[in-house]
């Protein structure tokens, strides 16, 4: 293992380093201060903004049964990942001209329907959970899942440690 | 040392670093893609001479470069949902044990930035879309090595952690906290014979499927743009190709190009340079018109239309003016600034169309009318529209 990690480290800094070089070298002062702010903001608005916000979701979406909170955020995660390559596209609808094919599409209609299939879907699965656990259990107001109570949010207080 | 009272405490079950090397494998497989379709595409621009850009497959940059982009859109959620995973990480306490924690932690830091501005900023492109106010090839071309080199330095690094989540069941291992699992005294794989940790919710097996219908939904939802049969299930697709003149989009227009007045000129002529010059005027270029071919034009920014083209032959024009299939060629756009001008040699050389036609009617203005350059397996912008001259260069 310590020859791999010696490997991929050596090639590592040298292709980071290449890379370092083209820049400085291929791109204007101006430019490269531009790109330096844009590093910097890309990690500070995703440690400091973007993660907090979905910690915050989260907590929201612990008060949810566990049961059903399963479908819920499995639904979300999926049109998320829909969501976050449409909404540029959303904003940006219209503004090239038309030959270019580009961005012609209201895609904010296109995201609504996908998200709705989504809902669809997770809802159709919770559905199924639901009726299948019943059917395995024989007693239809019993909780199917024992664990569904209250939880630990994320992130707690600093307690024992 | 202990952590101070205020530091972020993390229990979330979910997160684990045998989740997180599966993430990280699915993300190093598709920045690995990405950097290597992205050398492919970088190597149409310039490519040497004794190593001239292959004819076919015709499609082969259509391929590589609908890859990339598309692999490219994906790897935005990916890299967002690998993220979430370890960002307990972010909260270890110390913040660092010894400079070369520091130092670690400092690459860690440049692989976020990087890869992170890096996938937006070639979603930008590929949306027509400039918020950063630099030249995008040359900053994109730089931080596909710094994200390649970190990606390679991270797995170096964090290899003991990889070998271990990989070797680990997803449900078993451990809960990543902001300690780290190998001194987590309740951390499953330390402990001993611990039962899995509970995710009564969403569980880690789960995290993986649908992070896969996810990336599937967005790959199913914007590829229509260069794959056709899913041109219909395009709901998120950046291009729709029929949608363009002749059914082909554009990528640049005659009015963007500043060509519309002279590109229509009836006295319009083709200057061929070379050993022996001639030129040629628009009724002869028209009269000469008798071979066709069906080829891909594939963008950079990831989409392709196949479309059927006719007109006359590079080579036949070339020969006449004292070249042969071996010469190097330079064809020269009405453009009056931009990306005007483009190199050809070698197999796509002899394979080149000059087209008047396309889709079976005269070109559209912004398709390039008069005349225009299309090769196989060679990017949009090289098929160099609105030609004012080839000229033979050795």
């Amino acid at each position: 293992m310590k020859t791999w990690r010696i490997v991929l480290g050596v090639l590592g800094v040298s292709a980071v380093a290449f890379g370092t070089v083209e820049l400085i070298t291929g791109v204007p002062l101006p430019s490269l201060l531009r790109v330096a702010v844009w590093l910097a903001a890309a990690v500070i608005i995703h440690d400091a903004i973007w993660s907090p916000g979905l910690i915050g979701a989260g907590a929201l979406l612990s008060r949810v049964p566990a049961r059903g909170r399963r479908y819920l955020q499995g639904g979300l995660i999926v049109a998320g990942a829909l969501t976050v390559i449409a909404v540029p596209m959303i904003y940006l609808r219209g503004q090239q001209p038309p030959g270019k094919a580009i961005l012609l599409q209201d895609v904010g209609a296109n995201l609504a329907l996908l998200i709705v299939i989504v809902a669809a879907v997770s809802g159709a699965a919770y559905g199924w959970r639901v009726v299948s656990d019943r059917g395995r259990r024989g007693a239809p107001d019993v909780p199917a899942d024992p664990g569904s109570g209250p939880e630990p949010v994320d992130p707690e207080p600093a307690r024992t440690r | 040392m202990d952590r101070p009272v205020f530091w972020p405490h993390f229990s979330s079950p979910v997160r684990s670093t045998a989740l997180t090397a599966r993430l990280g494998r699915l993300i190093g497989i598709a920045i690995g893609i990405c950097f290597l379709t992205g050398l492919l595409s970088h190597y149409q621009y310039g490519p040497w001479r004794w190593l001239p850009e292959p004819a076919s497959p015709a499609w082969g940059y259509r391929l590589t470069q609908g890859v990339h982009v598309a692999t490219g859109m994906a790897a935005i959620p990916l890299v967002l949902i690998k993220l979430w995973s370890v960002y307990p990480n972010l909260f270890r306490w110390p913040p660092a044990r010894s400079v070369k924690h520091a130092v670690e932690r400092g690459t860690v830091g440049l692989l976020v930035a990087a890869t992170l501005v890096q996938l937006v900023t070639g979603f930008a492109n590929a949306l027509n879309w400039y918020p950063f106010r630099w030249d995008f090839v040359p900053v994109h071309w730089a931080l596909a090595w710094v994200v390649a080199g970190s990606v390679l330095l991270h797995i170096g690094v964090k290899l003991p952690d990889i070998v271990y989540g990989l070797q680990t069941r997803v449900a078993d291992g451990d809960v990543l906290s902001e300690i780290p699992w190998n001194e987590n005294p309740v951390s499953h794989s330390n402990a001993g014979q611990v039962p899995p940790p509970a995710t009564p919710a969403l569980s880690r097996r789960d995290v993986l499927t649908v992070t896969g219908l996810g990336l599937g939904a967005v790959v199913i939802t914007t590829v229509g743009q260069t794959v056709k049969p899913l041109e219909p299930l395009g709901l998120l697709a950046i291009r729709q190709p029929h949608r363009g003149p002749q059914g082909v989009p554009v990528n640049r227009t005659a009015e963007q190009a500043q060509v519309l007045t002279i590109a229509r000129d009836p006295a319009w002529r083709l200057l061929v340079r070379g050993p022996r010059p001639y030129e040629l005027s628009l009724g002869q270029i028209e009269a000469r018109v008798e071979h066709q071919a069906w080829l891909p034009i594939a963008c950079v920014e990831g989409w392709s239309a196949l479309a059927h083209w006719r007109g006359l032959r590079l080579v036949d024009l070339v020969e006449r003016a004292g070249g042969n299939a071996d010469s190097v060629v330079r064809v020269r756009s009405l453009e009056p600034a931009g990306f005007n001008t483009s190199e050809i040699f070698g197999p796509q050389l002899s394979a080149a169309l000059l087209a008047t036609h396309l889709n079976g009617a005269r070109l559209d203005i912004d398709h390039g009318y008069p005349l225009r350059l299309i090769a196989p397996n060679r990017a949009g912008v090289l098929n160099t529209k609105w030609l004012s001259s080839i000229e033979v260069v050795s």
